[in-house]
């Protein structure tokens, strides 16, 4: 039987295979909600979608897009921003 | 649009947001660019024009583009190299390590003849430690010897009284 915290569903259950093949049941914290463009909302890519002990532990240029605004708009917003920049100065 | 000379700033990749100049027309949608950003071919799209076009000649060399870009109040930091500290050490190391473990065994040899002569010192110690308390034991012999005839004398002096 599980004991009794684990049959909450306030964890998630992770699968995991054993080195003598054997499926066992690992109950972790639930991960956080993905990263979101500030401007039209939709969910970012290449931004990793973990708990903060192991965000610590990645490198910086593995947890967001290496451009301006990477890991806050997406592609297009930040397309849009810098085009918008441009017009002002010219 | 994108001819030889057009001042752009690029939008998408990692130098978005950086100027450069139109070099070379690769294809309808390629071309050359080179400035702030890395010289690289670029798609079109990948690129927003600025009214600026600079008369420069058709492939020009990095140098080049980086005085026309001067000229027009562009500035473009030249990136550092970093010294590999890896590469260095490695040579350096061997030379340091060949000569550190001859003297090394003297050392631990002179160490080996020390040891022993250091023993004695603590033998020195203990003599010193000994003779002082041989010493306070005789001024306190001294100071009983003092003492016992005071006493002595008080003694014969309370009989007298």
């Amino acid at each position: 039987m599980p004991a009794g915290k684990h049959k909450s569903r306030s964890l998630r259950r992770v699968y995991t295979k054993l080195p003598g093949n054997k499926v066992v049941v690992h109950h972790e914290k639930r991960k956080p909600s993905k990263a979101v463009c500030a401007v039209c909302g939709t969910p970012l890519k290449g931004v990793p979608r973990e708990r903060p002990y192991k965000m610590q532990n990645m490198a910086k240029t593995k947890k967001r897009p290496s451009r301006p605004y990477g890991g806050f708009l997406c592609s297009k917003c930040m397309r849009a921003k810098l085009k918008e920049k441009i017009s002002k100065q010219g | 649009m994108f001819e030889i000379g057009r001042l752009c700033v690029k939008i998408a990749g990692r130098d978005a947001g950086l100027k450069c100049i139109v070099i070379d027309k690769i294809d309808d949608n390629y071309v050359l660019i080179d400035g702030q950003t890395r010289r690289r071919k670029c798609n079109i799209k990948h690129l927003e024009p600025i009214d600026k076009v600079l008369k420069v000649k058709k492939g020009l060399a990095h140098d080049e583009v980086l005085k026309e870009l001067k000229k027009e109040g562009i500035e473009i930091k030249e990136k550092v190299k970093r010294k590999k500290k890896t590469a260095a050490k490695p040579g350096e190391e061997p030379e340091v390590k060949k000569q550190e473990p001859k003297p090394k065994k003297q050392e631990m040899t002179e160490l080996k003849k020390e040891k022993p002569a250091a023993k004695p010192k603590k033998a020195d110690k203990k003599a010193k430690a000994k003779q002082k308390k041989t010493v306070v034991k005789k001024a306190k012999k001294k100071a009983v010897k003092t003492a016992k005839p005071v006493k002595a004398k008080e003694t014969a002096k309370k009989p007298k009284k």
